[in-house]
């Protein structure tokens, strides 16, 4: 678990982080959003103590991490950056190692947590093990970071805008899988993003910051639907709130029994967003889908109407 | 041979080539040099001057055709520079060079009047000209044929044990050989001295370097300051910072005995390290702090939070990265003292200089060829050598 409790930053007199707390419980992955130069990065640093906070407490797991000695902090916290910084005179296998060398595990057992690993990010040993990082693509590189920051199994994760640098084609290809490894390993994640989607797509909490404060925080449906202030409406995509709220929601929760009349042509599996829903329905000039299971079986229907009427999704969200 | 090789590299296109202009024009300058200019010159003795005598007389007919056929050649291939042509003009290239001592065998025997044995024969200006402009011929053709310096280190050491056997077997006429055999005692301990000395000075400007370098890192307001002094002691001309050291360290060496007795005086070694210590670090220093300055913050700061310790940090990431750049100072530091030593010589340090200060004092031409040609060769053996390690040594091998 991380708290943060009135936690501020001065550097000489600019006041960088200001009076901020906030929680990650064990197991849950929170996000910070904002633009850049709001000090979310600042925050993320001050917890594996790469900065030193000015005021109020950071608590890690129970202890005040002034208790800790700043290297064997670090070593029990992953930590993903942007640019990877993978070490460019290391092969791709010893970057991911380094932490459990750094511990002293024996060679073998760093050995097989690197292969254990390196299966579980999609990079084969054989074919990637000895490259160096200036021969991987973006992508397949901040696998690698991500690789090196879980090797030690660590329980907490910062993670700092990982995917900024990618292509968006690769960089939701990569969250996707990050959720995916989040759903197995249950690491309490600090993630840093300027991405609002990115963030509504990951985060179990959203933490929203603007010079140095927090603007709001609370879980991604809640933000959207009572944003605080024309701030966090507009971050939240402004216009387009609605969608994201719906992109938010499964069409299972909607659905209702099948009615009496014939089930709708265009069919649309239960766990698919009602974004997709409202996009299907556009497409295909049709204001009734009928929701599959899946295994392609019928199992209810969604309308139109249903959805504008429930509009306000407060109920029964998968996200809760 | 470096600064030819910061050149950029060209891309590499077979197909629809242009001719090879470079190896054309270097082709032809050649020619000329071996038709118009003095190829050898032959002296009755060691202080008359010698006679110059052009390509017809020292190689006779037979000769001449030949050598004038290769040297066109690599004109020719150069005119359609395909794969196989930049193959022949390597072998054409590295063959002439092999082949130059045999030319001065042959111009022996044709001008050398049985006799009068103790005739002397100097290499021309033509000879010079053409081993020079052979050598940028093979920088080219390495470039265009996207060699390592490996290959053409290999083949040079190949083509000076041709010199070096034909010298020690056939060459007993060479003013050059002459002037060796008469000191050779001499000469191998000029050399030992020079190499000690240049070992010394760059071995200890290369820690001093490091640990200014470092120094800097730590207390930015230094850095400035070392800077300038630096630079400062760099402007001084080195002749006049070995003069300028004789009477402070005579003086010191008068009055604390426990210096005179560890060999400081005025004149001989001590000075001549310390000033090339003081033309050393400026290179040095700056090279190290550079190279230590341009690792990637990213990657440090991963290193930092991955929990890597300062000396971890230091040795593992910074160190290693910086490395190939640091080298490029050693190179630079090295070739920069090996010609500076020479320079010593005045001071009464010893090395290779002696024979250039004392030839130019006789007014003999081939000693102080004698004490040039080695530094010459010393400063490119390191220059390749250093150069290719630093290029072994970037990170990931690219």
């Amino acid at each position: 678990m991380i708290e943060l409790s009135h936690v501020s930053k001065r550097f000489d007199t600019e006041i960088a982080v200001d009076d901020i707390s906030l929680r990650v419980p064990k197991g849950k992955f929170c996000a910070l959003v904002g633009t850049s130069g709001c000090g979310k990065s600042t925050t993320l640093r001050m917890i594996n103590r790469l900065i030193e906070h000015s005021g109020g407490e950071i608590i890690l797991d129970g202890q005040a991490i002034e208790a800790y000695d700043p290297v064997k902090l670090r070593r029990r916290i992953g930590y993903v950056i942007q640019h990877t910084g993978l070490f460019p005179h290391w092969r791709v296998a010893r970057n991911i190692g380094l932490v459990p060398r750094l511990l002293k595990w024996p060679a073998a057992e760093v050995q097989a947590r690197v292969e254990e690993l390196m299966g579980l990010l999609g990079l084969p040993v054989g074919e990637f093990g000895h490259k160096y990082p200036h021969q991987l693509s973006g992508g397949q590189a901040q696998r690698v970071g991500v690789a090196r920051a879980l090797a030690a199994d660590p329980d907490i994760l910062l993670m700092d805008e990982p995917f900024g640098a990618l292509d968006p084609i690769t960089r939701e290809k990569l969250q996707d899988e990050l959720a995916k490894l989040q759903a197995r390993m249950q690491k309490t994640v600090l993630f840093v993003t300027h991405d609002m989607d990115e963030a509504l797509k990951l985060a179990d909490h959203l933490v929203v910051m603007r010079d140095g404060r927090i603007v709001q925080q609370g879980t991604p449906l809640a933000l959207l639907q009572h944003p605080a202030d024309p701030f966090v409406e507009s971050l939240l995509g402004g216009l387009e709130r609605g969608l994201k709220q719906a992109a938010l929601t499964r069409v299972r929760d909607h659905m209702t029994s099948m009615g009496p009349t014939l089930p709708a042509q265009s069919r649309i599996p239960a766990d698919f967003s009602l974004r997709q829903a409202l996009s299907m329905m556009l497409r295909d000039h049709s204001d009734r889908l009928t929701v599959v299971d899946q295994h392609d079986v019928p199992i209810g229907e969604l309308t139109l109407r249903r959805i504008i009427k429930e509009a306000q999704f407060d109920r029964g969200s998968s996200r809760e | 041979m470096s600064l030819l090789d910061a050149l950029p590299t060209p891309r590499i296109r077979w197909e629809g080539q242009h001719p090879n202009v470079v190896l054309i024009s270097l082709s032809l300058v050649m020619l000329c040099a071996f038709w118009t200019v003095d190829v050898v010159s032959l002296a009755p003795n060691r202080i008359v001057m010698g006679t110059g005598y052009g390509a017809l007389e020292a190689f006779g007919w037979p000769g001449v055709v030949l050598i004038t056929l290769l040297l066109s050649s690599i004109g020719l291939f150069a005119c359609q520079p395909t794969l196989p042509h930049y193959r022949a003009l390597l072998t054409v290239v590295v063959g002439l060079m092999a082949l130059m001592p045999v030319g001065l065998i042959a111009s022996g025997l044709l001008l050398i009047d049985p006799e009068l044995p103790q005739a002397r024969l100097g290499i021309g200006t033509a000879y010079w000209v053409v081993l020079f402009v052979l050598m940028l011929c093979l920088v080219e053709i390495r470039l265009r044929l996207n060699l390592t310096r490996l290959w053409p280190t290999l083949l040079l050491t190949g083509v000076a044990l041709v010199w070096w056997l034909c010298a020690a077997l056939w060459l007993d006429n060479l003013a050059l050989v002459q002037e060796f055999r008469a000191r050779d005692r001499q000469f191998l301990t000029a050399v030992g001295q020079h190499i000690r000395l240049v070992s010394i000075a760059v071995g200890v400007s290369v820690v001093l370097g490091l640990l200014l370098a470092m120094l800097m890192r730590r207390y930015a307001r230094l850095q400035k300051g070392a800077f300038t002094l630096l630079n400062f002691l760099q402007t001084i001309p080195s002749l006049a910072l070995f003069g300028l050291l004789l009477a402070p360290l005579a003086w010191l060496a008068a009055k604390v005995p426990f210096l005179a007795q560890l060999g400081v005086s005025g004149i001989g070694t001590t000075p001549a390290l310390i000033a090339l210590i003081a033309y050393s670090l400026l290179p040095m220093v700056r090279n190290t702090y550079i190279a230590l300055e341009e690792v990637s913050p990213d990657t440090l700061e991963a290193a930092k939070g991955m929990g890597m310790r300062a000396g971890q940090r230091f040795w593992q990431v910074r160190l290693p990265l910086a490395l190939p750049v640091l080298l490029e100072g050693v190179r630079i530091t090295t070739v920069q003292a090996i010609g500076l030593t020479a320079v010593a010589a005045l001071i009464g340090a010893g090395g290779l200089g002696t024979f250039i200060f004392q030839g130019l004092g006789q007014a003999a031409m081939d000693m102080v060829l004698l004490g040039a040609l080695p530094i010459l060769i010393m400063a490119l053996v390191v220059d390749a050598g250093l150069g290719a390690l630093a290029e072994a040594l970037r990170p990931g091998g690219h």
